[in-house]
């Protein structure tokens, strides 16, 4: 197993009114490899991706744990020295690409000057994004000189990850960057990444709700339920041998996995626990069909196999 | 049986204002011709541009349109026409939240139609309690405002007001858009269930295809403005016949990393109204696209028994021998 | 079955409390989110005062302010006379007092009224047929190309100076503006959800525009208002300083101005006490209008206080 070159160690990170987002989350992203982070809205999930790339929004707190890229540790460098990393060791693609553009300069004037770090003349990094336009599917002389507004949603999205493959950066995180999007348009941006990430080689982290687009994409996937990793597992394992009874439940719970057509779709009853005051035990405990008494104290980290672990009692290791 | 609703040739012009193109218009729907049975849902599938929320506005009389409707057997033209299709049916909004005014508590939100049929309603906060109940939130949650709801909250809240007055019809625009999974099913089954109860007939608007295939017993695709499929839901799933509707089928990511799609089923993206491509809509981005559908129009037409389709390309005889070596596979025992 | 994540109650402490103040504009919260803001609760202060000083004007002031004294002119302030007296030995506290019954009366009159006529232009105009719209626009922007001071001394000149007059003005001068403000807040929310929803229900027009879009408009407009009134303020004292405005010897702001310049060697301390409460009550509705910006938002009134 080669060295993780994103490393989330124990971190833990509150919002004002005390609110744990994150309680011990623990990640490593390998070279190279796509990772999906899955969950529902609320799990952490999102505010994870923003930890990766220290990007947190005011008034997040970290209370524990560190970030570690290519062993330097984010949380202890100042904010000159994230910046410096940004873009060329890590970048980001949201959910809404029109965020990620200023509106009122042209994608090529962006593109070339997202690289005020690199080297080369700017005829040079004109002709850089050039190239990145074209690698993500769209006609460079076009969308250069196009303002943000003038893309369509999914033009903008292509737009948005080249933007952020400019600088061929080590790590991409995208934080749901298909759910704005038609099937048809999330299906082509699906494959796009697919391609994208043979080609450029980065590792990508993918966080969405939407489980089929991980089993799409997805070599590895870490499963969120309450601010914590419940489960991670190689994509196949996950899908075809979940071992948390919170995995089997989201996974039973998407219509589009069941293929026979049913008048009641399953559910997950209960809610979720409050994160102001989480519980010391399992926080999926209530909700659990598995549910006993043991579950009132932490649960422990299982590696029943070597690539998956499993926040669970009822799992034998 | 009479349809509870019928349309029949239905189109939308979007007149363009302005000094020099007065009288011209923009075409967003044209020649739609549905039934929606009793008691039955309805699916309205297509991309974003597809018309699909335009259409259900023109039902409701929002949106003027020309053609033919038939609400229960009665010609919908006058406003009070629409007063009375308005009173039998509702309208579940996409984003559920914005749909309730922002400085009305749910109380005021869920009784509103009572005031406004002037129905009487007993009361209010009865009448509330009741509603409230039936889409199973507590009562408490009357004295609640919109900003202060979840969206699935507010997606209850949302078909709470669209019971009030038993409805016949409920049109639902993207009923679980923007929802987790988890609430996704229990607002599905929250319909579900209501449809029983009340005997509701149901028209649901999406591009979620997964969905659509558990609620609704038939289904009509659009693209960009035209009917392109109908037929009963879970022949459509087996066998599409139009090249569109096969390749959004094939385009919804499948939660099971084994059935990975190699390439992509369609390229682009649905052209805008202004640009609306000659003949066939879909030629520019059909894999199978011919010289024909760059000439000619092609017509709704019946290619199986309860099966619609408007495409150059599908022969009768085609959608036949493949349905029937569908037969031939499940039952050997027949060839 | 409905899981409970979704019936979770989310602010069990606020329920019931506000469910009677729906629907109007200003309530209790509202009031609470401005008094929590300093300049806003600065504002309701000073605006209370003046008000309070206009309304209670015959109880507050010490003298009579049309009272002359002339052995006992240009005093400056002593324990008799708080503020002095002017050149005719009048006590300018007095005045002062009764100036604010002056100016907030014009002010408030003609601002309320031009508000209201704003507000019910502005509301046919972005909710009523589109010719209609145009015909109002048309209107609006020829009325709003005359300049407000031209138009006054115009109108002064045919039909004379004096409180009437001021109003007249003010109320042309400022309906096309509110006007113009309702109506592209009137256009906008025409176009949303919730007003689609409406007429989805089979609401009809009077009761969308009066029940749900009255309520979202006059938010904004009532902080326009509260910013115009020192405008309207300011014009009556500087008419009034140009004898244009109220006629002596009524007190006016303007004509204590305007007196206390004409004398500003003998009795400096008129210019200053009569500009005072013109700047007090210029910074008192000005800062009351940026709270009630806060105060009036409804997220802000019941959710994230």
């Amino acid at each position: 197993m080669s060295e993780a070159v994103l490393n989330v160690e124990d971190l833990a990170l509150s919002y004002p009114g005390g609110v744990q987002a994150l309680r011990g989350v623990s990640l490593q992203v390998r070279p190279g490899e796509v990772l999906g982070i899955a969950g529902e809205s609320g799990c952490g999930k999102s505010t994870l991706a923003s930890a990766m790339i220290s990007l947190l929004s005011s008034g997040a707190e970290i209370t524990g744990g560190a970030v570690y890229l290519r062993g330097e540790n984010l949380m202890a460098l100042s904010e000159r020295d994230r910046r410096r990393l940004r873009g060329r060791e890590i970048a980001m693609v949201f959910q809404d690409p029109l965020t990620a553009f200023n509106p009122v300069l042209r994608i090529g004037e962006q593109l070339v000057d997202f690289q005020v770090n690199a080297e080369g003349s700017s005829r040079e990094k004109r002709r850089r994004a050039a190239a990145m336009l074209s690698k993500v599917g769209l006609e460079p002389d076009l969308a250069l000189s196009r303002f943000p507004h003038e893309l369509s949603g999914g033009m903008r999205q292509r737009a948005a990850i080249a933007a952020a493959l400019l600088m061929r950066p080590a790590v991409l995180i995208a934080d749901e960057p298909t759910t704005a999007l038609d099937v048809t348009m999330e299906a082509q941006i699906i494959h796009l990444l697919r391609e994208l990430q043979a080609e450029v080689g980065c590792a990508i982290v993918i966080v969405t709700h939407h489980l089929g687009v991980i089993a799409e994409l997805c070599d590895r996937v870490a499963v969120m339920y309450a601010g914590e990793v419940v489960e991670v597992a190689p994509v196949d394992d996950l899908y075809h041998d979940p071992l948390h009874p919170y995995t089997r439940a989201l996974l039973s719970c998407d219509p589009s996995a069941l293929v026979e057509h049913t008048g009641h779709l399953p559910t997950i009853g209960g809610r979720l626990p409050d994160l102001a005051d989480p519980p010391p035990g399992c926080a999926f405990a209530p909700r659990c069909p598995l549910a006993s008494e043991s579950c009132a104290t932490p649960p422990p980290r299982v590696r029943p196999a070597p690539a998956r672990e499993v926040l669970c009692h009822k799992v034998a290791p | 049986m009479t349809p509870l609703l019928h349309l029949q040739d239905l189109s939308v012009d979007l007149p363009l204002g302005g000094l020099f193109s007065r009288g011209k218009a923009l075409n967003i729907l044209a020649g739609i011709t549905l039934d929606l049975p009793r008691g039955q849902t309805l699916g309205l599938v297509g991309e974003s541009g597809s018309g699909k929320t335009t259409l259900a506005r023109a039902i409701l009389g929002l949106q003027p349109s020309s053609g033919t409707m038939l609400f229960d057997g009665k010609p919908l033209a006058s406003r009070s026409d629409y007063r009375a299709i308005r009173r039998r049916s509702a309208l579940m909004f996409q984003d559920a939240a914005a749909s309730l005014s922002p400085r009305m508590n749910v109380e005021q939100a869920i009784t509103e139609p009572f005031t406004i049929h002037r129905e009487p309603m007993g009361r209010r906060r009865d009448r509330a309690a009741e509603l409230l109940a039936e889409v199973g939130l507590p009562a408490a949650f009357a004295a609640r405002f919109p900003h202060e709801l979840s969206g699935g909250q507010a997606r209850r809240v949302g078909v709470a007001r669209a019971l009030a007055l038993k409805p016949e019809l409920v049109i639902a625009d993207e009923p679980t858009a923007g929802l987790d999974v988890s609430v996704q099913a229990d607002i599905l089954n929250l319909m579900a269930d209501l449809k029983e109860r009340h005997g509701l007939s149901y028209l649901v608007i999406t591009h979620n295809l997964a969905l659509i295939r558990h609620v609704a017993d038939r289904i009509a695709v659009l693209y960009l403005g035209r009917l392109v499929e109908t037929g009963p839901t879970a022949e459509i799933f087996a066998v599409p016949a139009h090249p569109y509707t096969q390749s959004l089928i094939a385009a919804e990511p499948k939660p099971d990393p084994r059935k990975r799609r190699a390439d992509l089923a369609i390229q682009g993206e649905i052209p805008g109204v202004l640009r609306r491509p000659r003949a066939c809509e879909f030629h520019t981005r059909c894999p199978l696209a011919q010289e024909i559908c760059r000439q000619d129009e092609p017509v709704l037409r019946t290619i199986a028994p309860g099966r619609q389709a408007r495409c150059h390309l599908i022969e009768e005889k085609t959608l036949n021998r493949e349905t029937t070596d569908e037969l031939d596979h499940q039952s050997p025992q027949l060839s | 079955m409905p899981s409970d994540a979704e019936i979770a109650p989310a602010e069990p402490a606020r329920q019931g409390r506000e469910r009677r103040a729906a629907g109007r504009v200003l309530h209790r919260s509202s009031l609470r989110v401005l008094l929590r803001d300093p300049m806003g609760a600065l504002g309701l202060i000073l605006v209370v005062t003046f008000v309070g000083m206009a309304v209670f004007a015959p109880w507050l002031a010490p003298y009579d302010p049309l009272k002359l004294d002339v052995m006992n002119k240009f005093q400056p302030p002593s324990w008799a006379h708080p503020a002095g007296t002017d050149q005719l030995g009048r006590d300018l506290l007095s005045r002062i007092i009764y100036g604010a019954r002056t100016a907030l009366s014009i002010a408030l009159t003609s601002v309320g009224l031009a508000g209201i006529g704003g507000l019910i232009l502005g509301m046919i105009a972005g909710y009523g047929p589109r010719w209609l719209d145009g015909i109002l626009v048309l209107i609006f922007d020829s009325v709003s190309s005359l300049p407000m001071i031209m138009l006054a001394l115009a109108v002064i000149t045919i039909i004379g100076p004096g409180t009437d007059t001021l109003i007249l003005v003010v109320v042309t001068v400022s309906i096309p503006a509110y006007a113009r403000l309702i109506r592209a807040q009137t256009l906008g929310m025409a176009q949303s959800d919730f007003i689609v929803a409406e007429r989805a229900m089979g609401a009809s027009g009077a009761r969308i525009l009066i029940r749900h879009l009255l309520p979202n408009v006059v938010g904004p407009l009532v902080i326009l208002l509260s910013m115009d009134v020192p405008i309207v303020i300011m014009l009556e004292a500087g008419l009034s300083y140009l004898n244009l405005g109220v006629r002596p010897p009524t007190p006016s702001w303007g004509n204590i101005l305007y007196d206390g310049y004409t004398s500003l060697r003998s009795a400096p301390h008129m210019v200053l006490i009569a500009g005072l409460p013109l700047v007090l009550s210029t910074l008192g509705f000005t800062f009351l209008g940026e709270g009630l910006r806060d105060a009036l938002d409804p997220k802000l009134v019941k959710g994230g206080a």
